[in-house]
């Protein structure tokens, strides 16, 4: 649990953030969004005190970030960021162990838990333990970070644009799998970014941010369909707003129970995105859908009326 | 069909080619009655007569042909003719010592022939190495079957060798002309790096210190050394006569302690340079990501910032060390002594064979401590390879 209140970073006369108060939930993933210079970093570098803030209170469960020692404070928070920072002159594996054994954990444990993690990460312990970080591929690279970051089991973890220097398909197969991880290790993760697409996919909780104020904040689906001004509004995408709504909502909200008609010929799993569905529309031009759960047996369909939406329904 | 077979290594060829030419064009050694007059030079067609230095070519002919269509084996094979040659370049100036001196005390000088393709040999060897990718161990471990034909030729049969005569009637300052030139030197070395570090670190702390600094420092570089020397005389003179402790100590105008100031002055600019610039060049995102982590500053300096610096500091030590060692047969001038004593004592008495025994030493030492300096640059360099 992390409370931001009226904090504001001054650097001379210039205001990078400006009294904005925030307030992200346990186990939520709260994304950062903005263009450059909106003030998203310094505001991520405030949590853990690589910058201080000017003005304002900022509380982790409770407490006042200044009450604790700088170090033990960051030592409890994971940090990953966009170049990795991964020391070239350490293997990976040390490179893992590195926060445990700032906390003085034994060996065997540190060692223990960087197996752990490798695993997590889908990093073979023989391939990669003994590699240095100029071997490893960007991906690769940004997974050892993470695990890093994860390695003495934080309960936050403040990530600035980690997968921001990453080829595209890398970048959502990494997307995915920070998913995943969520759904199990259920942290406390803020998240810098300033691409609007990774920002939606990721969100619980989306905090728009512009000249050092937060603009907005909300579920990726409220701002989406309310945005406050003009700014959000261009920044959620303008005319492509549409199909952005689409990637965040299932298949399975808009299927329709199977009908006694005959099975459309083109199949589409219900975990889908009904942007997928529209695609898939679009290329084999197919107004009807067949929705199959994971094990390929049909449990519904989808019309290309119901996809675009309740309204046109009745 | 020219791109089936391997191309002609152009660096083996002109190397092989111009030691042909040297080979049998310049005098490979030279005859004096004695220490004063000047030599008689001898071509190897002079010694041999032109069947027998025909007969020296081969080997030369035979390098040649490999650099013209190298192949790999073929490449081991020059290397091993190469290495033979080097340990033939000692018997052969025992053999014109056997030929050649008939009277007692004659002295044999070392031509410029020799030189010349002593200096192609070894230019061929590193070439041969680097195509061969040979390790570093192995590429010095070559050296030794001439080193050791050197000296097994010099205890039998080089006796009228006039360099080895100078070594002789020296032998007993040699060593000690060696020590101190080391001593010298690593003292010089040793304070300049404490004190380099020290001013690197003060710069990244202060930038005032920084540009204040570079200024001083780049301003003693401009200095001739002889200059220096001189300029340093007068204020340490009035030292070493108004303070007892400093004479006690054996501070004067003249000896090591003026040398021991310049070299340490010169030796600070490449220190100072390459600590600061080692420290400052740490990737910012390594050194943010150690902080985040929660490293103390300590900790960041200690387990980053200094290891990752580490091998550029080194490069600036190597440096240092190998300009020193030039500088320090200069201080021989003042009475520093060292390897230098020897340089000047053979340019008064016009003998270029001692000259040669100061200088030779020098270039030795020179490549020693390069070759071990770079050998510890690369282990330590991060994750060992690149």
């Amino acid at each position: 649990m992390i409370d931001l209140i009226h904090v504001s970073k001054r650097f001379g006369a210039a205001a990078a953030v400006n009294d904005i108060s925030l307030s992200i939930a346990e186990g939520e993933l709260c994304v950062l969004v903005g263009t450059s210079g909106c003030g998203k970093s310094t505001t991520l570098r405030m949590i853990n005190r690589l910058i201080e803030h000017s003005e304002g209170e900022i509380h982790i469960d409770g407490q006042q970030i200044r009450r604790f020692r700088e170090e033990a404070l960051r030592r409890r928070m994971g940090y990953a960021i966009q170049s990795t920072g991964l020391f070239p002159h350490w293997t990976v594996a040390r490179n893992i162990g590195l926060v445990p054994r700032l906390l003085k954990w034994p060996a065997a444990q540190v060692q223990a838990r960087v197996e752990e993690l490798m695993e997590l990460l889908g990093l073979s312990m023989e391939q990669f333990a003994g590699k240095y970080p100029h071997q490893l591929s960007g991906g690769q690279a940004q997974r050892v970070g993470v695990a890093r970051a994860l390695a003495a089991d934080p309960d936050i973890l403040l990530m600035d644009e980690p997968f921001g220097a990453l080829d595209p398909i890398t970048r959502e197969s990494l997307q995915d799998e920070l998913r995943e991880l969520q759904a199990r290790l259920h942290k406390t993760i803020v998240f810098v970014t300033h691409d609007m697409d990774e920002a939606l996919r990721l969100a619980d909780h989306l905090v728009v941010m512009h000249q050092g104020r937060i603009v907005q904040q909300g579920r990726p689906l409220e701002l989406l369909r309310e945005p406050a001004d003009d700014f959000v509004e261009s920044l959620l995408g303008g005319e492509d707003r549409g199909l952005k709504e689409a990637a965040l909502l299932p298949v399975s909200q808009r299927m329709r129970p199977l009908s006694p008609r005959l099975l459309a010929r083109e199949r589409i799993g219900q975990h889908a995105s009904l942007r997928e569905a529209l695609s898939l529309m679009l290329w084999r031009h197919a107004e009807r859908l067949t929705v199959v759960d994971d094990a390929d047996m049909p449990v519904g369909e989808l019309s290309l009326r119901r996809l675009v939406g309740e309204r046109s329904d009745d | 069909m020219r791109s089936q077979t391997p191309g002609t290594n152009v660096v083996l060829l002109s190397l092989s080619l111009l030691a042909l030419v040297v080979w049998l064009g310049l005098d490979t050694v030279s005859l004096a009655a004695n220490r004063i007059v000047p030599g008689t030079g001898y071509r190897i067609d002079e010694i041999l007569g032109w069947g027998g230095a025909l007969a020296t070519c081969l080997p030369w002919l035979a390098l040649v042909g490999i650099a013209w269509r190298p192949t790999r084996p073929r490449l081991v094979l020059a290397l091993a003719l190469v290495v033979l040659m080097l340990s033939a370049l000692p018997a052969w100036l025992a053999l014109s010592a056997e030929t050649l001196v008939d009277i007692p005390g004659a002295r044999l000088g070392i031509g410029a022939g020799i030189w010349v393709v002593l200096f192609l040999l070894l230019l061929a060897l590193i070439e041969l190495r680097t195509r061969l990718v040979l390790g570093r161990l192995l590429g010095w471990g070559l050296l030794l079957p001439p080193v050791a034909s050197a000296g097994f030729c010099l205890a039998r049969w080089l006796e009228p060798l006039a360099l080895w005569q100078e070594y002789r009637s020296r032998s007993d300052q040699f060593l000690g002309a060696v020590g101190e030139h080391l001593l010298l030197v690593g003292v010089a070395v040793g304070t300049s790096l404490a004190l380099g570090v020290g001013l690197a670190l003060a710069m990244r702390r202060w930038p005032g210190v920084q540009k204040v600094g570079f200024g001083v420092l780049n301003f003693l570089q401009t200095i001739p050394s002889i200059a220096l020397f001189g300029l340093l005389l007068a204020p340490l003179a009035w030292l070493s006569a108004n303070v007892d402790w400093l004479s006690a100590l054996g501070v004067s105008g003249i000896g090591w302690a003026p040398a021991l100031l310049a070299l340490v002055g010169y030796s600070l600019l490449p220190m100072v340079r390459n600590t600061f610039v080692a420290l400052e060049a740490v990737d910012p995102g390594v050194v943010d990501a150690a902080r985040g982590m929660g490293m103390s500053r300590g900790q960041v300096f200690r387990q980053v910032r200094l290891p990752l610096a580490l091998p550029v500091i080194l490069e600036g030590v190597r440096i240092t060390t190998v300009q020193a060692i030039g500088l320090t047969a200069v201080a021989a001038l003042i009475g520093a002594g060292g390897l230098g004593t020897f340089i000047f004592q053979g340019l008064g008495q016009a003998a270029m064979d001692l000259v040669l025994l100061g200088a030779l030493p020098i270039l030795v030492l020179a490549l020693l401590v390069d070759a071990l300096l770079g050998a510890l640059t690369d282990i330590l360099r991060p994750g060992g390879a690149e």
